[in-house]
């Protein structure tokens, strides 16, 4: 088409309403404070509404009247529980989207570029050490971080890293983790240490508790804080190497401090709750299809509505029957028809 | 300016060099074409030119930032024009910012000078590439660089289009005194709006002085293995300069392409 | 000492007496004349031998032990799971029998998949090895040519199998018989002792078989639910599903059990952590300090074993303390003299029922020792 011809076209333009992107921004803020709030009323332990509002205002000093145990189930149980979904959440959608734009490609997630499998070794050595949790959150992000290392080595070809490449550096790097972390259970005590170990990479909430979910929060406010302010660099990275280093950007420490910021939030979310894959992956494709593709607009988008998305399915989860269903599990049959979906609705939109 | 002095370049693992001790300059204001055949290195030049590469060997010498149009970009993502085309200010945002007010006021102004503000929030991956290269044009513009470097600004492109990206080039370029160095296949787009160029003839042996030297009938049959006419034509009574190929006359068939 | 109990006591007496004839018996080396033995394994095979097994290699966790209870020692072990062994060596067999450090253990890799070779090093005349656990860990040992017997567990049923077949296997049937009368005799007493309870008057009673890394309960068909109702209490988490469970914290607190029972299994695991939880203060169990951890003896006490009766009337007594009261240290005294030949000190006893761990526990005290009381 000549230019001339398009530019008549595009007097036209393709204006959104005004009242249309506040009113999306507001449901998509107010998704994760809604869904946290309802989630409190919802468990195995039956709690009128009005009683988890008492307990709550007992938690933040109130003098009110309140049976000790309701107390402690919404102040001990479900809250750090659901504070524990919606940082998890958060970070591991903002990580997926950060991922996504610095290595060009929409089909990346921590699990696929092969973090999760070196965070999960990590993890696992360190259980099977009886490291504690500050071990357990160390050794998810060395080795993390080692996974990273290895896949963007093993994918470099003429200083860049083609998709192709990418993708069998993550199955490589992926593959090889996951020997070791059979390894690991291989090398486990099945009275106590192997339980723990297979039960913890099965990923789930149910052993939430206040210092964990300080452990996270700290972490992932670090990380997110570093990823958010360099959301526009992203945008930048994401126009490949040579673009962006044309425009005047340092690429590789870039990069880098990109990577390491969002596998800080993979290793983080690992070391406390296993690995819960699939959230890094379709949760942003659902926030680039409602705020489109900007990194500005996407990492907050992504992060909200993950955040959102996490406590929902924990919700299935711990209440659907009396055991807990592993998140895992759950995010995993959710979140892969729904990735597939997604794919074919998107595939047109021109990400290929 | 940009000076380059004894450049060389060797591809990584090979002996062989793309270009090898190459030297010109580019005065202020000048547009500076580059030309050669296929495989001679022009695109290895510029990125080598641009810091992209890393010479083998020899310097070179840039004052001031460069606005970059690389040939054809690869995206990901649907952008709007308006997002890509403020990437061009990424040098003057810190590494912990996003754009502000005055970085979009450039942007808009880059695409209302090459009249295509009205594409601004169109999502880039729908443009043709005629388009696409206008966008990127306008990129390099907002950055507001002193030179700007095109590699292969109108390949690809039909005449119209060709016509319009060089237009655009030439008159930004006069407008802002911009440095202008650009690569191309085509002569006479050289011829159009170059002073300067560079010819590429081989590895050792890159001629530069201004374009109606460089680019002689003589010096084009040698650059490119087959005789070409530079013909005069006249247009509504303006003198109008064309590049004309004679194809089926070349050296004959059974020569390796590549001397040994 | 009540009637019931008087008998017990001889039939322990003239069981130790059968027990040393029958070992006097294996003693004599006449293995040419033997008869051929036959046994039914839990797989529905006939397995037949040359004559009563001497080297028996055991891949099952809780085989090794249930041998050396059916033959009095650690004669007949010639192999078995490292896990089996750790049990012996680091329980109170291992200080009954300190010869059993030195039975190879390497016969078993990873998911009870037999080490054949190691096997044959051992040169066993039987190898017990699990029936339910899908083919692949039996075929190897068939294809080397091994006499293998399959073995099922969970149920108490299941459990008089294993008691029976390596009692024939063993030619120690007389003994094995003993061991089954017992069980069935401790089995009848306490539901006797429970039949006129009422639902309410059955303590809500919860066993955790993970706490620390997961809460992970048993539920319905578990042997644990089994006792549980056995010995006068009612599992809450059985109405919610079979097998075992995963929960969370809030389901804990709904079921509200008022007696928790802590698995063997998890060696750091204690009351201690149960009363110091948060979230489980207000639960009937903590309040009542109804948290035990339950004992280790010739093997954990948690699944089916050698001294499940022993178990049971622990159990029994701690659910329904008005209603169970027998000299439970005494009986074990009895009990290993006529399964093991041995007699546990009172410092072993202890040992046993984690006194350590248990003994400001609500109606401990009636474990404790002399110096206790």
């Amino acid at each position: 088409m000549s230019l001339a011809g398009t530019l008549g076209r595009s007097a036209a333009g393709r204006r959104e309403p005004a009242w249309r992107a506040p009113a999306l921004w507001g449901g998509i803020a107010a998704f994760p404070l809604v869904v946290g709030l309802m989630s409190l009323g919802i468990g195995r332990y039956p709690v009128p509404i009005d009683q988890v509002l008492l307990a709550l205002a007992a938690g933040s000093g109130f003098a009110v009247d309140v049976p000790g145990t309701v107390e402690r189930v919404v102040l001990l149980i479900r809250l750090p529980r659901i504070l524990e979904g919606l940082v998890i959440g958060g970070g591991l959608a903002l990580a997926g989207a950060a991922l996504q734009g610095v290595f060009r490609n929409p089909l990346v997630g921590p699990q696929i570029i092969g973090v999760s499998s070196g965070a999960a070794f990590g993890g696992a050595l360190a259980l099977l050490l009886g490291l504690g949790l500050a071990g357990l959150m160390a050794g998810a992000f060395v080795f993390g971080i080692t996974a990273l290392v290895i896949v963007f080595a093993l994918s470099r070809v003429d200083g860049r890293s083609p998709v192709l490449m990418l993708v069998l550096a993550g199955v490589v790097t992926g593959a090889f983790f996951a020997a070791l972390v059979s390894l690991v259970t291989f090398l486990a005590d099945p009275n106590d240490t192997l339980p723990a170990i297979v039960y913890w990479l099965m990923g789930s909430f149910a052993t939430a508790s206040w210092p964990k979910v300080g452990l996270v929060a700290g972490v992932t406010a670090v990380a997110a804080t570093v990823l958010m302010a360099m959301r526009f660099r992203i945008n930048i990275l994401s126009l490949g190497d040579e673009d962006a280093q044309a425009l005047g950007i340092a690429v590789e420490p870039t990069r880098w401090a990109i990577l390491v910021a969002a596998t800080a939030l993979v290793a983080g979310s690992v070391a406390v709750a296993g690995i819960i894959g699939w959230v890094g992956l379709v949760v942003p494709h659902i926030a680039r299809m409602l705020v489109g593709p900007d990194h500005r607009r996407l990492l907050p988008a992504a992060a909200l509505l993950g955040a959102g998305y996490m406590v929902l399915v924990d919700n299935v989860a711990r209440t659907a029957t009396a055991s807990e269903i592993p998140l895992g599990v759950l995010t995993a049959i959710i979140g892969a028809p729904m990735f597939a979906w997604l794919l074919r609705r998107t595939q047109a939109g021109g990400w290929t | 300016m940009i000076t380059v002095e004894g450049l060389s370049y060797h591809l990584p693992r090979d002996r062989c060099a793309v270009f090898r001790d190459l030297s010109f300059r580019v005065p202020d204001g000048a547009v500076f074409a580059i030309l050669g055949p296929n495989g001679r290195g022009k695109t290895t030049l510029l990125k080598t030119v641009l810091g992209l590469l890393r010479p083998s060997a020899g310097r070179v010498r840039i004052d001031g930032a460069t606005g970059y149009v690389p040939q054809g970009t690869h995206l990901p993502f649907p952008y709007s024009v308006l997002d890509i085309v403020v990437m061009g200010r990424a040098r003057g945002i810190a590494a912990f910012r996003s754009p502000g007010k005055a970085d979009y006021a450039a942007a808009r102004r880059a695409l209302d000078r090459l009249g295509f503000l009205g594409f601004a929030d169109r999502p880039v991956t729908e443009l043709s590439g005629g388009e696409r290269q206008m966008v990127l044009i306008a990129r390099a513009i907002a950055s507001e660089a002193p030179i700007l470097v095109l590699d292969e600004p109108t390949s690809a492109l039909d005449f119209r289009n060709q016509d319009r990206v060089l237009g655009a080039i030439a008159r930004i370029a006069r407008e802002d005194r911009l440095t202008v160095l650009f690569t191309t296949h085509y002569p006479q787009h050289a011829l159009h709006v170059a002073d300067t160029a560079l010819a590429m003839h081989g590895p050792a042996d890159a001629r530069a002085g201004p374009v109606a030297d460089i680019l002689s009938e003589a010096e084009l049959t040698d650059l490119y293995g087959l005789p070409i006419r530079v013909a005069r034509l006249d247009h509504a009574g303006r003198p109008v300069r064309t590049v004309a190929p004679v194809f089926g006359a070349a050296e004959p068939a059974g020569l390796p392409l590549v001397a040994p | 000492m009540s009637e019931p109990l008087r008998r017990r006591a001889l039939t322990a007496v003239a069981a130790s007496a059968a027990i040393a004839l029958a070992g006097a018996a294996g003693l004599a080396p006449t293995p040419a004349q033997a008869d051929p033995v036959t046994i039914a394994d839990q797989n529905g095979a006939t397995v037949t031998l040359d004559g009563p097994a001497e080297r028996i290699a055991t891949i099952p966790i809780p085989a090794a032990s249930m041998v050396v209870a059916i033959d009095g020692g650690t004669d007949r072990l010639a192999g078995m799971h490292p896990l089996s062994k750790t049990a012996l060596t680091e329980a109170i067999l291992g200080e009954f029998f300190p010869a059993s450090v030195d039975i190879p253990s390497d016969v078993v890799g990873q998911g009870f998949m037999p080490n054949v070779e190691a096997l044959l090093a051992l040169d066993p005349d039987l190898v017990l090895q699990w029936a339910h656990r899908g083919d692949d860990i039996l075929a190897p040992l068939r294809n080397a040519g091994f006499t293998v017997a399959a073995l099922r567990y969970g149920t108490e049923e299941l459990t008089r199998g294993w008691i029976e077949m390596l009692g024939t296997a063993t030619g120690n049937a007389d003994k094995a018989a003993e061991l089954i009368a017992w069980r069935e005799q401790a089995q009848a007493e306490i539901t006797g002792l429970m039949a006129d309870l009422s639902a309410a008057d059955r303590p809500r009673t919860v066993y955790f078989l993970r706490y620390l890394s997961e809460l992970r309960v048993a539920g319905e068909g578990t042997y644990n639910d089994f006792y549980i109702d056995l010995a006068g209490g009612t599992n809450p988490a059985a109405a919610d599903g079979s097998g075992w469970l995963t929960v969370n914290p809030e389901q804990v607190l709904a079921w509200d059990p008022e007696v928790i029972l802590l698995n063997g299994f998890e060696d750091d695991l204690s009351p201690a952590d149960v009363y110091a939880n948060p979230l489980f203060a207000d639960v009937t169990a903590i309040r009542d300090r109804r948290v035990y951890k339950v004992p280790l003896g010739g093997y954990r006490w948690d699944p089916p074993n050698q001294e499940s009766p022993l178990m049971w009337r622990w159990l029994a007594m701690l659910l329904q303390p008005e209603l169970a009261d027998w000299p439970l240290r005494t009986q074990i005294v009895e009990a290993y003299g006529w399964i093991y030949g041995q007699t546990p000190t009172e410092a072993q006893i202890d040992g046993i029922l984690r006194l350590a761990m248990n003994g400001d526990a609500a109606y401990y005290d009636r474990f404790a020792g002399d110096a206790g009381r």
